[in-house]
């Protein structure tokens, strides 16, 4: 009896279990009660395939190896067919638990070897017979080609006909160099592809990683591009916080950004649409936006809070959050019905964090260098072959550059303090905020540096935004003015805000028109009112605003001769009457009205139901009732009320009998739902399966389907 | 990180700090591959474009020296992606050309078969071409030479042209430079222009554009046609090559209304170019009159559109527009550079104030605040009158009136819109009124009397919005306009912008209906100045009604 996995896992110490904790952080949570349930759970197709995601390609090569061997496995065939140097990675393997020791020799768990599958390294079965590898030597021609086109796997192919098979083939399954598998397929046995294959089991067999190609870059000019890319990021995502609060987008049913909201964003920042879906995304990871519960995507409160952050804090929070985030923004607009969206449900790739940490590591550990996208690809399929694409590949290299991880291709110095947790020294290699503007006399104004938050909020209430980058120009307009005194500013104040932060001197144009808007702002007042008393005699209107009996209509006086108030003109009406005045009514064109407008109700009629006698009824009335009275007596008197039953061939019989005779007849019918219920019915005839029929129950010709008739009997 | 003055901005603007003490060095270094768009007083603004990125290569410069110009004077760092997309943009150029093949005529050329598939699949631009030769030429049809670049252009493949220029009929033409020598930004302009083959020369009014005209025709060396504005504008060009040139009187014809005379120098007057005669541009075989080595068209911004469609005919012959203010309110300046050429010089207005070459100007809004009969005239006016009426108010009248007589010791313009407001101004004034219906002979008279003295204030419409050389005139006053028009508020300008003898300065004032739409249309025409750094000081007209001389 050979030894288990778990006999395996019991004989391994503490060390060696801790080992294989860490190695494969699923297996201790929730912790296995026993050995037997941990081999289990190691066992599990879940797990193995988590470990086995997290192989790199040497190692995986070599379990393949192991499950192209049959088991037990020497450590010695394992070399020999490999490489002498899989020895330490047999005990990573083996540390892992995806082989385990018996004896000297290995195994390989059941679901390791179904994940790897049938055709490890794409070797067929193992033939039963003993082969003559000498007589290849004689090969007829053509059959050389054969083996060699199976050699390197799929090891099945397809021919027309095994019996009609040319004289090649025929040759190489006569001497066992072939299997018939079926009619159409043989099968290239393993011992024939491993000898073929020279003794070993893979073409090549990387043992390292492939040394890393690309441009190299000067560390400076990489810290240049990357504190470019980092204020540009964090400029982007404030931005697109700030449009979508002054233009909240709505989120699709399906939930994320619209194709159009997308497309608006990026024009809006100035970027492609991918670039515009990946800032989206960091925002939305961020917490800086919400999808809210009326679909309205907006900033969050959280955005108020990172604004008065540092450039440090709010870069760090983006880097770590993407660095750990699932969602592949690249996908974006990518699906095949281009269904994909941003902030959509559709972005979780599991393995991207590890695919984004491998990439990052990489370029920190070539420092300077702004890697080939082909060389990058070949470094993580070797590191992560189950989970490497080179789209993702590509999609994370050009993230990494957004955020400034990396500058012109090569990582930056912040990303590697990033990646070392260290001092990120972002806001001491930014241009220092500045706190003032120059006022131009085009009306324009530019802020040569990014603005302090105080500023730069009051500039944006006032002055509309032209151009963005290192610096800002700003426009004032009629339009941005107007909304600076909307938000409750003074002429005086903005001019007084202006002069205060104009390094350069306040152009008069400017202030004119600052003063023209606020002039004109608010000139024209709109409000509510349900009812207005107008009078010529302002004496009178003086009289009525100071009468205590009217204080509750919250009269107002507009002008000399004008009152308004909140209530209807009808109750106002009837109040100044009740107060001893003599009121009349006017209408929309101040024509006056003789009477209250009689009210309507807007509703439709719907009178209430009432009980009445009933009145006699009508002969055809009586008729129908008499007529319907008649059958269901007939119906009910057929009792006791069982089910006819008769056979197949005998209703069918019966049915051509009893239509002959023109009988009534009671018959068992089955609904769709099985259901049987007696139905009285008069034949009439039978066609396509079916049986023509009155039906005395509901007073119409049913067609009945014979199959579904369960008996037949005369009414009695 | 340097302290440049230049900032980069990520929507492709370059922010010029003209107060930095490298602002010239790199003024010069942008000007090469970035488009000036405006320059006010503290910071210029320039803007890279595909267009002037293609000129930049066409003039010799590639990606990298652009790249590290920006570098060199950036404030702060540059977004990498913008430096991604100029050296795409820029290596865009060149990967097709236009040459002159042997027994094919005009072919395109590329060595990237991809491009030319691309572009030979263009909807538009099939049919301009012919046989495809082989992999990497095909014949293009003659003739759509002018067409083809453009929609090249537009795709975003533009054509490197090698097909070359045609000579034209030579005739010895040389600048006589007697008593007077060609300024240094006048020659660069006509070096720039000549270099680059075909194109548009921006300089402000009054700072010699027709010298540039001169010395580009002493560069070709050939026959020329001139089209100009109108026929006074042609007599004046014509004075002046006689005065800089060596050309004789009987080498330059001119041919407009009054007379047609085709000589080697012919200056030709759009209104001529485009009548009609039976639904036939009658004098466009002026064209091929005589094969012209350069065709000068003066006052681009003008250029009326059949002279567009023929200028594509002509991309064979050298052509160079002049222009002050390259502002169309229709749009088309997009049309003028890739007709006539792309903008091959340009210089903001205060730089040449700054050498002397034109007077310093002093920019005066007068608000005229309108009686209360007149507002309630105003709000009650059709939509369509309402500028009509607040521009040509009693107010208004009373008020230029007034200041007229405030400088009545100096050369004085009224500059208007409106024809019965400049007539009832001329009366009150006691001026003369020059409009469109005035004989060319009398508009003469009045002008030279002007410029001699002899009349010191001179009403004129909307004739003499440009091209009009009184180089004594100090005060304009302008009561009406053309709506919003940025280039005519820039011209009208120009009129007072010769230098002075004496080195005063000119002043131009706009009147200003307060609070109507007048108002609003100011303040659209005021942009185009305000932009060059031309800074509007406002006054109330009560001020100067009231005497408080400002």
């Amino acid at each position: 009896m050979s030894n288990s996995l778990s006999d395996a896992l019991r004989s391994k110490n503490d060390v060696e279990i801790a080992e294989l904790f860490r190695a494969r952080p699923d297996l201790i949570s929730p912790v296995p009660a026993d050995i037997g349930a941990l081999a289990a759970r190691a066992n599990s197709m879940p797990s193995v395939m988590r470990a086995c995601e997290a192989l790199n390609k040497w190692q995986f090569d070599i379990l393949t190896a192991l499950c192209a061997l049959s088991e037990p496995i020497s450590l010695i065939e394992l070399l020999a067919v490999t490489s002498k140097d899989a020895q330490a990675t047999v005990h990573e393997l083996e540390a892992k638990a995806l082989i385990y020791k018996d004896g000297e020799h290995y195994r390989v768990p059941t679901n390791v070897r179904t994940l790897i599958g049938d055709t490890p390294a794409g070797l067929g079965p193992r033939g039963t017979a003993t082969l003559d590898f000498g007589l290849l030597a004689t090969a007829p021609k053509g059959a050389l080609e054969i083996l060699e086109r199976m050699m390197w796997g799929p090891p099945k192919g397809q021919i027309a006909d095994i019996k009609k098979a040319p004289a090649h083939i025929k040759w190489l399954l006569e001497n066992k160099f072939l299997l018939a598998f079926d009619s159409q397929t043989v099968l290239l046995p393993r011992e024939v592809a491993m000898h073929l294959r020279n003794g070993k089991i893979f073409k090549e067999i990387v043992p390292t990683q492939p040394p890393l190609k690309g441009t190299s870059r000067k560390q400076k000019d990489v810290d240049q591009a990357a504190i470019a890319n980092i204020s540009t990021i964090i400029r982007w995502v404030e931005e697109l916080a700030h449009n979508w609060s002054d233009e909240p987008p709505t989120a699709l049913r399906s939930g994320g950004l619209g194709v159009r909201d997308l497309k608006h964003s990026a024009e809006h920042l100035g970027i492609d649409e991918g670039c515009a879906a990946f800032v989206a995304e960091v925002t939305y990871i961020a917490g800086l936006v919400v999808i809210d519960s009326d679909d309205a995507i907006l900033p969050t409160s959280a955005f108020d809070i990172w604004l008065s952050r540092s450039m440090d804090e709010k870069w760090y929070a983006l880097a770590c959050l993407w660095l750990e985030s699932s969602r592949m923004s690249g996908l974006v607009g990518r699906g095949d019905s281009k269904s994909v969206s941003a902030l959509g449900p559709e972005l979780d790739r599991p393995g991207t964090p590890t695919l984004k940490k491998l990439t990052l590591a990489l370029l920190s550990a070539n420092p300077e260098l702004d890697p080939e996208l082909a060389s990058m690809h070949e470094n993580i399929s070797w590191l992560a072959p189950a989970r490497a694409n080179s789209s993702y590949t590509e999609w994370i290299l050009r993230e990494a550059e957004w955020l400034g991880l990396s500058g012109q291709g090569a990582i930056s110095t912040f990303g590697k303090r990033f990646l070392e947790s260290d001092d990120l020294g972002i806001d001491d290699a930014l241009p220092k905020p500045v706190d003032h503007i120059l006022i131009q006399s085009d009306n324009s104004a530019i802020a040569p540096g990014p603005l302090t938050l105080e500023v730069a909020n009051a500039m944006g209430t006032i002055a509309d935004i032209e151009s963005r980058g290192g610096a800002t120009v700003y426009r004032f307009s009629e339009t941005s003015i107007r909304r600076g005194l909307d938000h409750g500013q003074t002429g005086e104040a903005i001019i007084d805000f202006l002069r205060k932060t104009s390094k350069t001197p306040m152009p008069q144009p400017l202030e004119y028109l600052i003063v023209d808007v606020a002039k004109r702002h608010g000139r024209l007042r709109v409000g509510v009112a349900t009812s207005y008393i107008r009078c010529e005699d302002e004496g009178l209107i003086a009289q009525i605003i100071h009468d205590r009996k009217l204080d509750g209509f919250g009269l107002r006086k507009l002008a000399p001769q004008v009152l308004i108030a909140e209530s209807e003109s009808a109750e106002l009406i009837s109040t100044l009457r009740e107060a001893g005045y003599l009121p009349a009514a006017e209408n929309q064109t101040g024509v006056l009205v003789s009477a209250p407008k009689l009210r309507r109700s807007k509703s439709r009629p719907k009178p209430p139901r009432s009980l009445t006698e009933p009145a006699a009824p009508l002969d055809v009335a009586i008729d129908a009732a008499l007529r319907s009275l008649r059958v269901g007596e007939k119906a009910t008197s057929h009792k006791p009320r069982e089910v006819p039953r008769t056979s197949a061939n005998e209703t069918v019989e019966l049915l051509h009998h009893y239509i002959a005779e023109r009988s009534t007849l009671t018959i068992g019918y089955a609904d769709t739902n099985g259901g049987v219920s007696n139905r009285m019915i008069e034949p009439k005839s039978i066609s396509l399966g079916t049986l023509v029929a009155f039906d005395h129950s509901s007073g119409e010709i049913i067609h009945f389907r014979i199959p579904r008739i369960t008996g037949v009997s005369l009414a009695e | 990180m340097s302290d440049g003055p230049l900032i980069v901005q990520s929507d492709k603007t370059l922010l010029l700090d003209v107060d930095h003490l490298l602002a010239d060095d790199c003024r010069r270094a942008i000007a090469a591959f970035a488009e000036l768009e405006k320059s006010p007083e503290h910071i210029h603004t320039y803007r890279l474009t595909p267009l002037g990125l293609w000129n930049a290569r066409a003039a010799g410069h590639d990606a990298e020296h652009v790249i590290d110009t920006l570098l060199k004077y950036s404030r702060f760092a540059v977004p990498h992606a913008l430096l991604v997309d100029i050296a795409e943009t820029m290596s865009r150029y060149g990967r097709l050309r236009l040459e002159a093949h042997p027994v094919h005529g005009l072919v395109l050329v590329s060595h990237d078969p991809a491009v030319l598939k691309e572009v030979t699949r263009g909807k538009k631009i099939a049919p301009m071409l012919g046989l495809q030769l082989d992999d990497e030429t095909i014949i293009v049809h003659p003739g759509q030479r002018g067409f083809l670049k453009q929609a090249l252009l537009k795709l975003g493949w533009p054509a490197e042209d090698f097909a070359g220029y045609v000579d034209g009929e030579h005739h010895e033409i040389a600048l006589r430079e007697e008593g007077w020598s060609i300024r240094k930004y006048q020659a660069m302009a006509a070096e720039g222009f000549w270099h680059g083959g075909s194109g548009v020369v921006v300089l402000p009014c009054g700072a010699g554009k027709t010298i540039v005209g001169a010395a580009a025709m002493a560069h070709a060396k050939a026959t020329t046609l001139i089209l100009v504005t109108n026929t006074v504008a042609a007599r004046q060009w014509r004075d002046e090559l006689l005065r800089r040139t060596t050309l004789h009187e009987d080498e330059i014809g001119e041919y407009s209304g009054a007379k047609k005379e085709i000589r080697p120098v012919t200056i030709a007057t759009y209104q001529v170019m485009t009548m009609r005669r039976n639904g036939l541009y009658s004098h466009l075989d002026l064209f091929d009159a005589i094969d012209w080595g350069l065709i000068i068209y003066d006052e681009v911004h003008l250029l009326p559109a059949p002279i567009f469609r023929f200028t594509a005919d002509i991309q064979s012959r050298r052509r160079l527009g002049l222009t002050a203010t390259l502002v169309r309110e229709d749009g088309m300046e997009g049309e003028v550079f890739s007709l006539i050429g792309p903008k091959r010089f340009d210089v903001p207005w205060k730089e040449i104030e700054s050498q002397g070459y034109i007077a310093p100007a002093d920019c005066v809004e007068v608000r005229v605040t309108l009686t209360d009969a007149e507002r309630l005239n105003y709000a009650t006016a059709e939509v369509e009158d309402r500028y009509r009426f607040c521009s040509t108010t009693a107010t208004k009248h009373k008020v230029a009136v007034a200041l007229a007589k405030q400088h009545e010791d100096e050369q004085v313009l009224v500059i208007g819109q409106y024809l019965d407001q400049l007539d009832a101004l001329g009366e009150d004034l006691g001026a003369p009124v020059i409009k469109g219906d005035t004989p060319v002979k009398e508009r003469e008279r009045l002008f030279n009397l002007y410029r001699a003295g002899e009349i010191k204030c001179l009403v004129v419409s909307k004739v003499a919005n440009f091209s009009i050389d009184l180089p004594d005139a100090t005060i304009a006053i302008q009561v009406s306009g053309t709506f919003g028009s940025r280039q005519e508020e820039a011209q009208r300008l120009g009129r007072v912008l010769r230098p002075k003898a004496d080195g005063r300065g000119a002043r131009f004032y706009s009147l200003v209906a307060r609070d109507t739409v007048d108002q609003d249309f100011a303040a659209n025409r005021q942009r185009f100045l305000a932009e060059q750094g031309y800074a509007y000081r406002i006054i109330d007209a009560d001020d100067v009604l009231f005497g408080n001389r400002s």
